[in-house]
């Protein structure tokens, strides 16, 4: 039984078969005509692999049944109801770790991604990148055909050239193949590459990501002598000290950890927590910190000495002044505090802050360690430095790539490119053409994630089985078919090689199936160990830090990642959080420096290090540490789609190289920053807008935030009369500005991108922002987000001035955007005092290059001319009344696409008017506010005013 | 009788003089044939000199590029303007509002005046009308134009459809269409009826008979009886008294679209009449702009004397008078008022970036026409005619602070924007004004520039007086 699907046949047979010659033909016309005439041999090649995939995906996938059966989530239905979505499990994979998701499907087509309530990564809520991975699914550019030295090949060809690799890999035992791949969890993929190395001892594979985490897991093995890794329980942690750490944005588990994080944020909910962070560039732990420092490579060094000996004992080191407060408040909080490094630091730094959480008795109480989830490379020698040594030598003959972009994400140091071309047969697995496949010799098209079978592990280890939400759009090979195809000719299923590697625990008559309903399979997390810390670990070295005045720090942009979703227009133009910048990734200045090298927002220079050099556009970074330029990868891409090509700069191209401080040379030339904040940033304005407190001002006056904001008496109060009174309240203790909200936003209400022109031109689409406010002096000030979307006023001033009625109140209390009765005047989004309207000035919709598809079927696509604005996903509170009516209950609660995107519940949506509810709770609470309350708008959202945990009382003023 | 001269009666001649102090209100020379003769030979003559084809063809050539500037907006969409978020109102609404003070102060000086009966409204009134007629219609383009649909235009008027719908009341836009629409088939009207008596005369001086016939038809077949005049004069009195009004409300309204909207900036009740004040000094200004030239090329120094020279100079510097004390009066409500924001802008408006247009606009429409105290300037042709040019430029100037300021910063910083108009807003701008001056020189080649019913009057008491 052949791998590859019935579909698939030889080119020479399907040339005679004439019903596929008359199907196919009426798609190509020309291919009858070319398949006669030789001369055209070569057209005829191209036509037929494109005759091929539609073969596969739509003339001769008409009567290809599903494998096996797919498990929904949360319905059984007998089919597809036609009008209800159903719900499917998967994971979003990130950095080899699952974040579960939950798929919601229109008539058999994924529409939306949810988080997965069950899973412990995710608790219901996605990150950015698992939000937009729609349109990676739909992404028109997939690759669809086998290509060898970049012209079409057919299935049959490949195969036989992994049946000439097998007979090699036998002969020669496997020496001189390596698999390069990205980090991984998964069980199966695992399993296949330990039955490989069965069959071929001297295999060999690298799990490698551009943005390395490996200085993180070397340090279990300095610390511990295992490959363990730390699981913080935050909700038991009264004081955390982050230093350069991305506990909230980035780390496995970051969602589950905000959501922790911001549940004890709250005083009139939770016993408030403390977070001190010490960073060198602005991040989302540091915006979330109670208290901020400001420290460079060489303090933080100094810094770690310092911490070391307070609490292990070390030598005496001298550390800044503010840090003997820190100390003195670890010390008091044994027990229940804890310290997290980033992962840029050294493995040994690691270690020594590893011995000092186990110094400070957290162990167990405030983190555990469990089993490292992800896997190994085959052997520990083995690195992408050394591989491309080995490459260079010679003693790599076939390289098969998986799902890795190395030509482009290899630190520029190595010449990856370079050292590819000396390798005999390389293969690269890849979803869209990138800068590896068209430097490979076969580019294979792989399937999505969400088209085959796969496992894999969160960061805590539990685990759980990703089924397939689709047919293959693009006749795809899976990553386990590849591999399985490496053994032999038949290689099994994905699915089945699955269901082997769970025989155990899903091995029961219902398990496999209440463990895709649940995507989650239940014990099979890692356990806790018990290891000892060794005792080298607190009397470990650090290295020196860098000598250079400045040094080049390198940080993953936080939605581009290392450049895969570089063609992803939702996270192209979702604003950043701290710069607010999208479509570009300017090189980040503290002010001082800037100041110093004469440099403002927008100046393009020419950096240089280790004689690579290239230019880009700088910005000045409020709170970054004189001491470092960072630098955001993931940008610059070459081979990347029509929206990721070219935009932003390539700044792996000088990664790799030493620490020398770069050089920086002004060009002159100015650039313009594609940025959602128009106009340079204000210091001294959080206070108004993004309310805030110290925690001893709230115990001392509790009401202090609404201090200000007089009852207004009004001529007319209209009461909408509805059974429901929708609101919402926004707790600004738990935004920590990640941004989820706003591509979970677009991605439910079907709302444009419209490029870096246009967003030059100041005319994004979002219908949700996150407004930055700074507080305090430019070089250190003091972060703040606040999300503002449409207030759905009582007392809407857009409403009054539509000159033909388009938008108006609804009974329930919503403000109800007619799109059809919009003759766009735009005087409603001149009256909307917090500007939460958008216009569509082109026909943004019509020219967006998607799948048509993807879109959700439940909302309106606008027209051009037509102002858009939040709405309370309507579409769901519609639903969730039809359910009502139908089932004669009361409504299901409603939950908008952003309160549930959100992973530290920052929203919460509901009816004001139910008893009891959530949302009437917190707007009556001490820290409710309204925003711009002096204009009278009565607004539906209101916020909670952000309280820090500060000694001293600070005065912010309103 | 005898016309004059081919030329002479158009040709830029030495004997045109510069006004002077003790000029009367019309020349003592000019009887009332021949100011009838003196008025019709331009109309009837075959052949206009080369400064007027030339200027036409300019004038439509701009109107050829207001033609492609708007079937692009129309083609490809209200973003080809350099309006964005949050500044959603640009040019478009600067330049409405500019052109229709422009027009409402032709209505002052010809409804208004008429009603206070004035002696030196009749050189002027015909040309005040005409800039009316034409800078409404530019005006009233815009609206349509700056629609995100503006094929559905249409919905703002209250026609009975099968939805049922009535347009939104309580909008001010909606009111400012009401206004436009009335004001400008008033002012067609108004102008029209205006011009019957004289269409009559020219039919009447017509020579050739496809002349007679074409100022016939138009003439609807007004005689000149007695009967004819009491009824016409009545009639005349009427719009009037209809078109007076008029210049106040429609301006106000036009005051209300921004007073009417809770931005910054725009939220006050000094506006409507200090649109008003703005679109008297607007009127006054264009009037002025347009009468000088027009009494140099077309000869008309002896009906539009020094006398109008100082009352336009009086009018123009009464008018900038009244606008600086609505700047004044605008600065001190706000600095009284409680409200932050109001301030932030307001001291962004005078030192931000934006505020060489701010100050350009208190110069050009309150400094310079102070000039005017002086009777040796308002008698001077050259110092009038650039001021009131810098007039005209200093209006839109402060419009463009009014709209633009205002928009681009709003209540909540993080929703501050910037403003760039694209060559879209500068060519439509300028067409515009094109299709004005197109509309002029067609108007003045066709029709009498000055009102020969109204002159007769004026130089039958001026004889009478000097008697």
């Amino acid at each position: 039984m052949p791998q590859v699907k019935p579909q698939w046949r030889s080119l020479a047979e399907l040339a005679q078969d004439a019903q596929f010659l008359s199907r196919a033909e009426q798609e190509f016309p020309g291919l009858g005509v070319a398949l006669t005439a030789p001369r055209d041999r070569r057209e005829a090649l191209t036509l037929m692999t494109a005759a091929l995939a539609l073969a596969g995906a739509g003339l001769g996938g008409c009567n290809g049944a599903p494998e096996g059966h797919l498990i929904p989530a949360v319905q059984q239905p007998p089919g597809v109801v036609p009008g209800v979505p159903d719900y499917y499990s998967s994971a979003h994979i990130d950095g080899g770790y699952a974040e579960g998701t939950v798929i919601k499907h229109f008539m058999g087509r994924p529409i939306k991604v949810e988080g997965n309530p069950f899973h412990p990564a995710s608790l219901g809520a996605t990150s950015p990148m698992a939000q937009a991975e729609l349109l990676n699914f739909y992404d028109p550019r997939r690759s669809w055909g086998v290509t060898r030295a970049k012209l079409p090949r057919s299935r049959p060809a490949l195969e036989q050239a992994l049946a000439d690799q097998r007979a090699r890999l036998a002969s020669t035992r496997g020496a001189g193949f390596v698999i390069l791949t990205g980090a991984s969890t998964s069980p199966t993929l695992a399993a296949q590459l330990e039955a490989l190395r069965k069959s071929y001892p001297l295999i060999r594979w690298l799990h490698w990501e551009p943005i390395e985490r490996e200085n993180v897991k070397n340090a279990f093995a300095l610390a511990y002598g295992a490959r363990l890794a730390f699981l913080p329980l935050i909700q038991n942690a009264d004081v955390i000290l982050a230093i350069d750490s991305d506990l909230l944005s980035a780390a496995p588990g970051h969602l589950s950890f905000a959501r922790d994080f911001a549940a004890r944020r709250n005083p009139t909910r939770a016993k408030m927590n403390r977070l001190y962070a010490i960073e060198a560039t602005p991040s989302l732990t540091g915006a979330a910190a109670d208290e901020r420092f400001i420290a460079g490579p060489r303090e933080t060094h100094k810094i770690l000495l310092a911490l070391a000996s307070a609490l292990l004992g070390a030598p005496p080191a001298e550390g800044p002044p503010w840090l003997d407060r820190i100390v003195a408040d670890l010390k008091a909080n044994r027990g229940r505090c804890f310290i997290h490094l980033g992962p840029d630091h050294s493995p040994e730094a690691h270690a020594l802050v590893l011995a000092m959480n186990e110094a400070l008795g957290g162990r167990g109480a405030v983190y555990a360690l469990v089993d490292e989830p992800t896997h190994f490379s085959s052997d520990d020698a083995l690195s992408l430095a050394t591989l491309v040594a080995d490459m260079r030598a010679g003693r790599v003959n076939s390289l098969l790539i998986i799902d890795s972009n190395p030509v482009y994400a290899a630190p520029g140091a190595l010449d990856f490119a370079e050292a590819l071309s000396q390798v005999e047969f390389s293969l690269c697995l890849s979803a869209t053409p990138s800068e590896t496949s068209e430097a490979s010799l076969w580019a294979v098209p792989m399937i999505h994630l969400w088209e085959g079978w796969s496992d894999a592990r969160a960061f805590d280890g539990t685990a759980s089985v990703m089924q397939p939400q689709a047919l293959p759009l693009y006749q795809g090979v899976g990553p386990h078919d590849l591999l399985g195809l490496l053994l032999g000719p038949d290689a099994p299923k994905a699915r089945d090689l699955v269901r082997q590697t769970w025989k155990d625990q899903l091995g029961a008559a219902d398990a496999w199936t209440d463990a895709l309903a649940v995507g989650v399979i239940p014990g099979a997390a890692s356990s806790i160990s018990n290891r000892p810390l060794s005792g080298a670990a607190a009397r470990v070295r650090l290295p020196e830090p860098p000598k250079a005045r400045i040094v080049l720090l390198f940080r993953p942009d936080p939605y581009l990642h290392d450049g895969r979703y570089a063609d992803n227009p939702w996270l192209q133009e979702l604003p950043r959080p701290l710069t607010r910048m999208s479509w570009g990734n300017p090189l980040q200045i503290s002010p001082r420096r800037a100041r110093e090298l004469s440099l403002e927002h927008g100046d393009v220079v020419r950096i240089a290090i280790d004689g690579a050099h290239t230019t880009t556009p700088i910005i000045v970074a409020p709170g970054q540490s004189d001491d470092c330029i960072v630098a955001l990868l993931g940008f610059g891409r070459r081979h990347a789609g029509p929206v990721g090509r070219n935009v932003g700069v390539d700044f792996f191209k000088l990664a790799g190289r030493s620490c020398a401080a770069p050089d920086i040379q002004k060009t002159g030339a100015k650039e313009e920053l594609a940025s959602a904040q128009h106009h340079a940033a204000i210091f001294d304005e959080w206070g108004v807008y993004a309310r805030n407190g110290t925690l001893a001002q709230f115990h001392s006056d509790p009401d202090f935030v609404r201090r200000g904001d007089e009852p207004r008496p009004a001529l007319y109060d209209w009461k909408p009369e509805g059974p429901a009174a929708w609101g919402m309240s926004i707790d600004l203790n738990a935004c920590i500005g990640c941004g989820a909200c706003v591509v979970a936003c677009q991605a439910e209400n079907n709302i444009p991108v419209v490029g870096k022109a246009e967003v030059l031109r100041e005319r994004e689409m979002q219908w949700l922002r996150i407004d930055r406010y700074y507080d305090g002096p430019p070089e250190t000030p003091k972060t703040s987000f606040q999300p503002v979307l449409c207030m759905h006023c009582e007392e809407a001033p857009c409403e009054p001035v539509c000159p033909v009625g388009a938008t108006m109140h609804d009974s329930e209390g919503l403000n109800v955007m007619v799109y059809n009765r919009c003759v766009g005047t735009r005087f409603c989004s001149n009256n909307c005092p917090y500007k939460v309207r958008r216009f569509n000035y082109f026909d943004f919709s019509g020219e967006e290059r998607r799948a048509i598809e993807s879109r959700n079927p439940e909302v309106t696509v606008r027209a051009r001319g037509v102002m858009e604005k939040c709405t309370f996903c309507l579409q769901r509170i519609a639903a969730a009344r039809i359910i009502a009516d139908r089932d004669g209950e009361k409504a299901a609660t409603v939950t908008t696409a952003c309160e549930a995107a959100c992973p530290t519940r920052a929203f919460t949506f509901g009816d004001l008017a139910a008893k009891g509810s959530e949302v009437a709770a917190r707007r009556a609470g001490p820290l409710s506010y309204a925003l711009l309350a002096n204009q009278n708008t009565k607004p539906r959202v209101t916020y909670e005013a952000r309280i820090l945990n500060v000694d001293e009382t600070k005065e912010t003023g309103k | 009788m005898t016309l004059p001269r081919i030329g002479s009666a158009i040709r830029v001649s030495a004997r045109n003089r510069q006004p002077r102090a003790d000029d009367p209100i019309v020349s003592p020379a000019q009887t009332i044939s021949s100011m009838t003769s003196k008025i019709c030979a331009p109309p009837l003559q075959p052949n206009w000199p080369l400064w007027w084809k030339l200027s036409l063809a300019t004038a439509l050539l701009f109107v050829l590029i207001l033609a492609v500037a708007i079937g692009w907006l129309f083609y490809a969409g209200v973003g080809v303007w350099g309006i964005d978020w949050p500044v959603v109102w640009g040019f478009a609404i600067i330049n409405y509002v500019w052109w229709i003070a422009i027009a409402s102060g032709g209505t002052f000086i010809s409804a208004l005046f008429y009603l206070a009966e004035v002696e030196w409204r009749g050189a002027l009134n015909r040309i005040a009308e005409t800039i009316t007629i034409f800078a409404a219609a530019c005006a009233a383009i815009y609206p349509i134009l700056h629609l995100g649909r503006p094929w559905l235009f249409y919905w703002l008027f209250s026609y009975p459809n099968v939805m049922g719908l009535w347009p939104q009341f309580r909008s001010p836009l909606l009111w400012d269409f009401v206004a436009i629409l009335t004001y400008v088939i008033s002012s067609i009207l108004f102008w029209y009826f205006g011009l019957l008596p004289d269409l009559a005369t020219m039919r009447d001086k017509a020579d050739a008979p496809q002349k007679r016939r074409f100022y016939g038809a138009l003439a609807l077949g007004f005689r000149g009886s007695d009967n004819a005049w009491r009824y016409y004069i009545a009639g005349y009195g009427l719009l009037a008294a209809v078109m007076a009004p008029l210049v106040i409300s429609v301006h106000s309204i036009v005051g209300l679209d921004f007073a009417g909207a809770a931005t910054l900036g725009w939220h006050s009740t000094e506006f409507p009449p200090f649109f008003v004040f703005g679109a008297l000094l607007s009127g006054f200004a264009t009037v002025t702009l347009v009468a000088i030239p027009a009494r140099r090329l077309l000869g008309l120094d002896d009906f539009i004397t020094g006398r109008h020279f100082d009352i336009l100079g009086k009018l123009l510097l009464t008018s900038s008078l009244c606008v600086g004390y609505a700047y004044l009066m605008e600065a001190f409500t706000i600095f009284y008022g409680p409200d932050a924001a109001e301030k932030r802008l307001f001291t962004d408006k005078l030192a931000g970036e934006l505020a060489p247009v701010y100050w350009a606009t208190i110069l050009f429409n309150v400094l310079a026409p102070q000039l005017m105290w002086r009777r040796s300037v308002r008698l001077n042709e050259t110092l009038v005619v650039l001021i009131s040019f810098l007039v005209i430029v200093g209006m839109w100037c402060e419009r463009y602070v009014i709209v633009v300021m205002s928009l681009r910063r709003t209540h909540l910083p993080s929703a501050w924007g910037e403003y760039t108009p694209t060559i879209w807003d500068w060519l439509t701008l300028f067409g515009t004004c094109g299709l004005f001056i197109a509309g002029l020189l067609i108007a003045i080649r066709l029709l009498p520039t000055v009102s020969m019913f109204e002159m007769r009057d004026v130089i039958l008491r001026n004889a009478r007086r000097n008697r």
